[in-house]
């Protein structure tokens, strides 16, 4: 596998904050390479920087063998970009935004049509293409939005927080789309989300805070890394509890979130039923379960996802 | 340059799709036409002709303004069009533009030929008005005058495009543009001769690009070659730079440059939006 996207030592500096300090990553070929942080920890920046809309203030970025410096609408003929506001022009029909863009992309005349109708196909709008995009749902707008960036057969999709404002039933089926898009054209999808469970299908993720990359690597091995199972407890007094906790149990690493007790234990089969009955506070909810990316996210960088940094 | 064509298409699509703007730009104009051309005529021309007592019959000062008219209408259409600018911030689709591989000077030349072109054809759905001014002009000089007006256009459009560049909000836009549409309407010889101005005045209607855009349509328009040197000095149609005549050829020229210059500054005003 050869990178797509080779990020070197990339800063940038706003007047005296450093928003990015100096990252390096790689996004493999075909991969999706999911890209996680807290608001405030440099996303958006580091995008921003990646698809020529903000220039470094040092480093390297170079994609599909590009210079984003030297070669601006190189990188920008290669790319393709779903932002995460609408970004149609929806006095136009769908039908007339994508031809728009294959002009803005000098895709070559004779393809456009044929193009149009097959990522049409692709998100389901077919029979919706005639139609001004003032009237459809937000669902349909994402999906042309999606099937736009794709027009111009970009080598690396980015995705800039696609499902944020769907309800749950829309953003279920729009990574449907997603998906079916990797498998049909095996194309490189570079994604943002606040919904960690919407990362779990990266390839890879990155997680950033604070300027910083401070994990890279597989969901399931940086979920390994935390190992073991989740306990969450709470209980009528967390505070009796947690005393309890610490003067009985030693095998398992104890934190607090949100008045719930978080207990880590390399095996919840056997410490469970010993660990019932040590407590004498009663439980008033008790909840077993593997690590998510919410955990890693936790364990790496103190808060959750939501949470802005400071 | 395929990308050029898009954006000036795109702009104009939208125009026409939008009825309500294209008929709420006619009532300024029908206006203007009502108070200077109806209302104001009888002193104007009395104004006007003073100094002439012989030939004062010769003079119709509805004809004179016409043009000027026309060219108000330019100059309002083309600043506020390239509010499609600010509207396209607004609502994202800039962002869909400036991702792509299209140069930055084409999207500025796309946006200025949009709005020029919009401006353009308001200006000339006004000569149905012409008949029902009881006015008469060569046909074919209305033909001719048309490039003109799609010259001052380029310009004007060029000029609300830079603003448009700077400022972010659309109610931001409009105040400035108000300030700045106002003086170049009055300081432009469009509805009354501006010959005889204070000095420091008269700079401003030389570097005004109205003035020889309106000048330009009223020589085109108006059968000056019929009319003697003193109605001509009446209607102010003699500017003169420098102490000489200004040609229709040099004032086309200033028209242009004008334009590069708008466009360039605004092209870079583009690149550091994103930079």
């Amino acid at each position: 596998m050869s990178s797509i996207i080779s990020v070197k030592d990339l800063t940038k500096t706003y007047k005296k904050v450093d928003a990015v300090k100096g990252i390096n990553f790689e996004v493999e070929e075909g991969e999706i390479f999911g890209f996680l942080g807290p608001n405030g920890a440099g996303k958006s920046t580091t995008i921003n920087m990646i698809c020529t809309m903000l220039k470094p203030t040092s480093g390297s970025i170079v994609i599909n063998g590009y210079d984003v410096k030297k070669s601006k609408d190189k990188v920008r003929g290669s790319i393709g970009i779903i932002f995460q506001e609408n970004t149609l022009d929806e006095k136009l029909t769908a039908y007339e935004n994508l031809m728009l863009h294959c002009r803005f992309y000098q895709v070559p005349k004779s393809e456009r049509d044929e193009r149009i109708q097959e990522v049409l196909e692709i998100v389901d709008l077919i029979d919706e293409q005639k139609q001004r995009v003032e009237t459809f749902s937000g669902g349909m707008k994402r999906r042309l939005e999606i099937a736009r960036g794709l027009l111009h057969y970009p080598r690396v999709l980015f995705l800039d927080e696609p499902t944020v404002g769907l309800d749950p039933q829309t953003r279920a089926h729009l990574w449907e789309y997603i998906l079916k898009l990797k498998e049909k054209k095996g194309i490189t999808m570079f994604l943002t989300t606040h919904y960690l469970d919407e990362a779990e299908i990266s390839d890879r993720v990155a997680i950033m805070d604070q300027g910083n990359i401070i994990a890279i690597d597989s969901p399931k091995a940086l979920k390994d890394q935390l190992g073991g199972d989740i306990i969450e407890l709470s209980t009528e007094d967390n505070d009796q509890a947690l005393k309890e906790i610490s003067e009985k149990v030693k095998e398992a690493e104890v934190t607090v979130n949100d008045d719930i007790i978080h207990l880590k234990v390399a095996s919840s089969d056997a410490f469970i039923s010993s660990f019932i009955k040590t407590l004498d506070i009663p439980i008033t909810s008790l909840n077993i379960r593997k690590p998510t990316l919410n955990d890693v996210f936790l364990a790496f960088t103190g808060r959750k996802i939501g949470q802005t940094s400071e | 340059m395929e990308g050029i064509i898009a954006i000036w298409q795109r702009d104009l699509m939208k125009f026409f799709r939008d009825r309500a703007r294209l008929f709420g730009s006619f009532t300024m104009p029908i206006l203007f036409l009502l108070i200077f051309g109806g209302g104001m005529s009888g002193t104007m021309e009395a104004m006007m002709t003073g100094s002439m007592p012989g030939e004062a019959d010769r003079f119709n000062y509805v004809e004179f303004v016409f043009p000027g008219i026309v060219a108000m209408t330019l100059l309002m259409t083309s600043v506020f069009s390239a509010m499609s600018v600010i509207e396209d911030k607004d609502f994202g689709y800039m962002k869909e533009i400036l991702v792509s591989p299209i140069s930055r000077v084409s999207i500025a030349v796309g946006k200025m030929l949009g709005a020029a072109s919009v401006a353009t054809i308001q200006g000339v759905l006004l000569f149905i008005l012409i008949p029902l001014l009881g006015l008469s002009y060569n046909l074919k000089a209305l033909v001719q005058v048309i490039p003109f007006m799609f010259l001052l256009a380029c310009a004007l459009s060029g000029l609300g495009l830079l603003f448009a560049s700077l400022i972010r909000s659309t109610q931001g836009f409009q105040l400035t543009v108000q300030i700045l549409v106002m003086p170049m309407i009055f300081l432009s010889g469009a509805l009354f001769p501006v010959s005889n101005m204070p000095a420091w005045m008269d700079v401003i209607v030389k570097i005004n690009p109205v003035t020889y855009g309106v000048d330009i349509m009223k020589k085109v328009m108006i059968d000056t070659e019929n009319l003697s040197a003193t109605v001509l000095d009446a209607m102010g149609l003699n500017i003169t730079l420098f102490g000489r005549q200004i040609t229709i050829f040099e004032e086309m020229l200033f028209i242009i440059i004008f334009t590069i210059v708008l466009v360039l500054l605004a092209t870079v005003s583009f690149k550091r939006a994103n930079a």
